[in-house]
């Protein structure tokens, strides 16, 4: 992990063609908002203000209140959609937020079959996974788009978008389909 | 979805009510997970969220484990000429093998793998091709059907039917590989042919067919109830994912002792760990006999073994003769003329299989876990599990499961030793109490012919002949005509490079090669290139293949395929099911026993004029009867409702039935078996199944329904001489800074890597590269990170060359061939990304053995096995050395260097 460190943004223009799908995810210019709300996407180091169409923001921790590897829960896009913060102890990450890119946040629901992945986040050596899931096994990658490791999920974890404005911390969209959905923002 | 990134998405169409419903069961592993495939036209509206606005009757958003529609599992396909969406998923109602609608990372993708010309899939071969000027060009059905038959009918008549060579899958069908063999075996029967895993058709297992046991018997319940589990050389989570998740993770959950064979540890092997109820024999490749082997030997020192059993299960010496040396002399076994080397006289006495095993060296538990590198302790408790009786003299449950970590690294040494210790332990026949094989692909092979072994000229020590190595054949120069049928043939054999190099000479570089678009011109300079000495190949695949189709095809033949026709295939518990056609295949792509029918015709054959898939398969029927996925019955069951054979394993939907196949022509009632080998049917039970006073008609009951596959019935129990492995593996083993190199499977990429590797978006994501695990403290001693780009070598590849006659007994011995002559050294290296991870055994490196960009194959040994014939792939040994930084390391986009063993 030391040495992802040192690479700092290396690849971020690469890594940000193809993090949002653009027919589902449209991203604007800040200047141009109409809507919903401006945020500057960890997801898109360098690109300053962007936002995501139709995902309401909504604030969901402050940066100087995490703690190291402890997971805090919050409902979003809605109130029955179940994810976790995370700051992950200096483990650089895609999409992370703050001074080491180490906070991101996921659904806390396995893309498999709908299993509950609370209680299953692990901390060893340079990796941060999610999982086994209790009911198949699968684990989930933190540190890469939640990334399936081992296991059977159609799909990563669906990854909350963060936002930082000053030291609050803002969730502004969900990539990939939320297990039980056909549509993130239907329920 | 247009790019091989993946893209997650945050929406997706559910079918409508009233969409159209069709079953199907995934393409890929053995396992056969039973789906459903909703179809509904573009233009007719979505389905909605409320129960009463979709297909499934559901309420969204679902809770766990309820219908649920992944982006991953909807597409857009033609049907009749019009664009229909699919969505492909589990099917919810299933009652077998994935209950309830588990599913698997290769099967709930499955929906991409259709053809959909906005997607990876765009590359589907869709018309014939054939090489002029260098290029492959697509030409008429017509021309390439002409050029084909007419050099191959040439061919045959000047150099003989062993030069036409046909390489084949052995599983992607009935109707296709019946529709093969019977054109291969039946009419040209030439002896060069062989299937896609195996340079000749061999036993996969020598050792499960001497001494009775079929590789597929059991049932998925067995692995379940078993109370010890032996599972080697696999981890059923990453290639048999239902199997473990539906049947031995409950098993585990609830008390299962479980005893693993496996150089590294994956995520089911891990899981096992965690409940505290697993050993793990982390061994050098090869060593397992020695395992197995101490394993029994403490069980017979300790008369922990069957005694019950094998007094009524076990061939004494008289009886394992009785059917050897008699008559025509050809059962295989005696075909594998040993002089000795495995027949015993039963269990016990001077001249039985516990006399011999206490006598060697290598089983004493001590020797046996220094040369494997594991705990002798682990070895004893390993026969206390497996074999104890308890206070009460109640004996444990036990099953034994291989796969070909295990069967392909000491091909009959495993085989043999596996048997004999199932055997001792009670295991075979009962439910339960099973040993067999997990599998691989798909059982779908079905006689079409039988192999003509009399014309192979390679003979092994007394008066056998061997099926020919059609590896050693080609790279001698004995082959003309290569006729390759949805394999790579060159990456998925071992020690790859020498083949592809005679490819490139017998084919590329010949100076007969095509630059006219006239017939007879065609014709008559792929006749001088196989008259000069040079080779003509023909190819049919669904997508081009790098180098067969690529590089070295003459002719290319577009084939269509799951989805894309009505087929039939059977599983790993021998459960036969139809998969059904939902969409037009693309293009001109045509089903493989329609190309092969067309050619067939051509080349003047008769029998091939068949209107439909299903009169392949009803034609194919009877010949599968006898066999374990024998479905004759289904037929005739059929026939008597009315149906066509098709039809009627529509109706049964995805629980389809499993083989063997019994009509009741009394109450007019099919029924299938849940097991072979099974002990416990009573004549009741079998009447049930085809009437009163014996089996009637064409129903037929062989001996392996009730008993198993020797002369007697009963089991043939076999010494498993290290000797016969010792040299290669000490040859073979690691000198100065070598590493064990093995390779094999991985969960994502699982008889799928046709679609996955390169066509599905996730997996292409997920597995960028090829990869390969080394221990840290290899790593470090190499100065090798996670990340790093490495490239993995060896100078002394061994190479098994020439097609030989044996005269002695031991001329097919790896110290023979090698004084001889017969094995001549290559170089070999394969680049990969580095994995650093405690997960593989300190000294052994793994890969993934068929990434067509980086085959790993070339490192292994291309040596067959001794008495068998099969290769041993999983034996090799390179270097390994940093060449730079992959941009995995510094990118979190791709790839992921967490360990598969985190529990």
């Amino acid at each position: 992990m030391t040495d992802l460190k040192k690479k700092e943004d290396q690849t971020a223009a690469e890594h940000g063609k193809c993090m949002l799908n653009r027919r589902e995810f449209l991203m604007y210019s800040g200047t141009a908002a109409v809507a919903v709300s401006t945020v500057s996407l960890s997801l898109f180091p360098g690109t300053a203000k962007a936002r995501v169409v139709g995902y309401p923001r909504k604030k969901i921790g402050k940066l100087s209140q995490l703690k190291e590897n402890q997971l805090v829960g919050f409902a979003y896009p809605d109130d029955k959609a179940q994810n976790f913060l995370v700051k992950m102890d200096g483990a650089k990450a895609g999409g992370g937020l703050g001074p080491k890119r180490d906070v991101v946040a996921f659904s806390y629901v396995c893309t498999h079959q709908g299993g509950p992945m609370v209680g299953t986040y692990k901390a060893i050596g340079p990796h941060r996974v999610m999982g086994q899931c209790p009911l198949h096994l699968s684990t989930y990658d933190l540190t890469r788009n939640g990334i399936i490791v081992s296991g059977q999920a159609y799909q990563s974890l669906p990854q909350v978008m963060l936002e930082l404005d000053g030291d609050d911390i803002y969730a502004v969209g969900v990539m990939g389909l939320l297990y039980g959905r056909h549509d993130n923002l239907q329920s | 979805m247009s790019t091989k990134y993946y893209l997650p998405e945050d929406k997706t169409p559910l079918p409508p009510k009233g969409a159209e419903v069709l079953t199907t069961c995934c393409d890929y592993c053995i396992v056969a997970c039973g789906y459903k495939i909703y179809r509904w036209p573009s233009n007719a509206p979505d389905g909605g969220p409320k129960a009463n606005q979709n297909a499934f009757g559901m309420n969204f958003p679902t809770g766990a484990m309820q219908a649920w529609v992944a982006p991953t599992q909807h597409n857009t396909v033609m049907h009749k000429g019009k664009p229909h969406n699919v969505v492909i998923i589990p099917d919810k109602d299933s009652k077998v093998v994935n209950v309830g609608g588990d599913s698997s990372i290769r099967g709930g993708c499955i929906a991409q793998k259709v053809y959909n010309p906005n997607t990876p899939t765009r590359d589907r071969l869709m018309s014939p091709l054939m090489r002029i000027n260098g290029l492959l060009q697509p030409v008429s059905w017509d021309l390439a059907l002409d050029v084909a038959a007419e050099v191959g009918k040439h061919v045959i008549k000047d150099h003989g039917v062993n030069a036409y060579s046909v390489k084949t899958y052995s599983y992607q069908y009935m109707e296709n590989t019946y529709a093969i063999k019977k054109f291969a075996r039946r009419h040209i029967k030439t002896a060069s042919f062989t299937f896609h895993d195996t340079p000749s058709d061999v036993t996969s297992t020598p050792g499960f067919r001497d001494a009775g046991f079929d590789n597929f018997g059991q049932a998925y319940s067995d692995w379940r109830d078993a109370e010890t589990l032996m599972i080697a050389g696999t981890d059923p989570y990453e290639t048999k994912t239902m199997v473990f998740t539906q049947f031995i993770k409950p098993a585990i959950d609830a008390g299962q002792k479980t005893i693993w064979l496996n150089p590294r540890e994956t995520a089911g092997l891990a899981y096992a760990k965690s409940r505290g109820n697993a050993i793990h024999f982390q061994i050098y490749p090869g060593t397992d006999s020695l395992v197995l082997g101490a394993i029994a030997r403490v069980i017979l020192e300790n008369g922990w073994e069957d005694k019950d059993w094998i007094d009524k299960w076990v061939n004494s010496m008289g009886e394992s003769s009785s059917g050897f040396g008699q008559g025509t002399r050809n059962t295989p076994w005696q075909w594998r003329t040993t002089w000795g080397k495995f027949q015993t006289d039963g269990v016990y006495g001077k001249k039985g299989y516990k006399k011999w095993v206490t006598s060697q060296k290598e089983y004493e538990p001590e020797e046996a876990a220094r040369i494997a590198g594991v705990s002798a302790a682990d070895i004893r408790k390993a026969a206390e599990w497996m074999a104890k009786p308890r206070a009460d003299g109640s004996r444990p449950k036990t099953s034994l499961g291989i796969e070909k970590g295990f069967y392909w690294s000491n091909n009959t040494g495993n085989t043999n030793a596996v048997s004999a210790l199932a055997i001792i332990c009670g295991a075979g026949g009962r439910p339960g109490q099973m040993v067999g094989r997990f599998g691989g692909h798909q059982r779908g092979g079905t006689g079409g012919g039988s192999y003509p072994r009399n014309k192979s000229p390679e003979k092994v020590a007394g008066r056998r002949r061997r099926s020919l190595d059609t590896d050693r054949w080609l790279v001698s120069g004995h082959t003309r005509f290569a006729h390759v049928i949805g394999t790579t043939w060159i990456q998925s054999m071992c020690g790859s490079g020498g083949l592809n190099a005679k490819f490139e000479e017998l084919v590329t570089n010949n100076p007969n090669q095509v630059r006219s678009f006239d017939k007879a011109k065609i014709i008559a300079t792929l006749k001088a290139r196989a008259d000069s000495g040079g080779m003509v190949v023909i190819n049919q695949d669904i997508y081009l293949r790098d180098p067969i189709g690529s590089k070295y095809a003459d002719i290319i033949f577009p084939a269509a395929t799951w989805g894309e026709e009505n087929f039939t295939r059977a599983n790993g518990e021998r459960r036969l099911r139809l998969y059904s056609k939902f969409y037009d295949a693309p293009g001109d792509a045509k089903p493989d026993w329609w190309i092969i029918a067309e050619v067939g015709k051509k080349m003047g054959f008769d029998g091939f004029d068949w209107k439909d898939s299903n009169e392949v398969c009803e034609e194919s029927a009877r010949f599968s009867r006898g066999n374990r996925k024998s479905y004759h019955m289904i037929m005739i069951a059929a026939r008597a409702e009315g149906k066509t054979l098709h039809e009627k394993l529509r109706e049964l939907g995805t629980e389809g039935i499993q083989g063997p196949t019994y009509y009741n022509y009394e109450t007019g009632e099919l029924s299938g078996s849940v097991r072979l080998h099974d002990t416990t049917l009573t004549e009741v039970d079998l009447e049930k199944k085809y009437g009163s006073n014996g089996f009637q008609r064409a129903n037929v009951v062989n001996k392996k329904v009730t008993h198993f596959n020797s002369q007697t019935g009963k089991n043939n129990i076999q010494k498993h001489p290290w000797s016969l492995f010792s040299d290669y593996w000490s040859w073979m083993k690691p000198k100065d800074d070598e590493l064990w190199h093995t390779n094999g499977r991985i969960n994502e990429v699982w008889q799928s890597g046709f679609d996955d590797l390169l066509r599905r978006a996730y997996i292409a994501q997920r597995w960028p590269e090829n990869w390969v695990e080394i221990h840290p403290d290899d790593a470090a001693a190499r100065g090798i990170e996670s990340g790093d780009q490495v490239v993995m070598y060896s100078n002394r590849i061994p190479n098994h060359v020439d097609t030989i006659k044996a005269v002695g007994g031991k001329d097919f011995q790896f110290s023979e061939l090698l004084k001889r002559g017969h094995i001549k050294l290559s170089e070999g290296a394969a680049t990969a990304v580095a994995i650093v991870t405690p997960a593989v055994k300190k000294g052994v490196m793994f890969s993934y053995f068929l990434d067509p960009r980086q085959p790993s194959n070339i490192l292994q040994g291309r040596v067959v096995d001794n008495i068998s014939g099969n290769y041993n792939y999983k034996m090799g040994v390179a270097r390994i050395k940093k060449v730079g930084e992959s941009k995995y390391k510094s990118e979190f986009r791709s790839f992921s260097f967490a360990p598969r063993n985190i529990v």
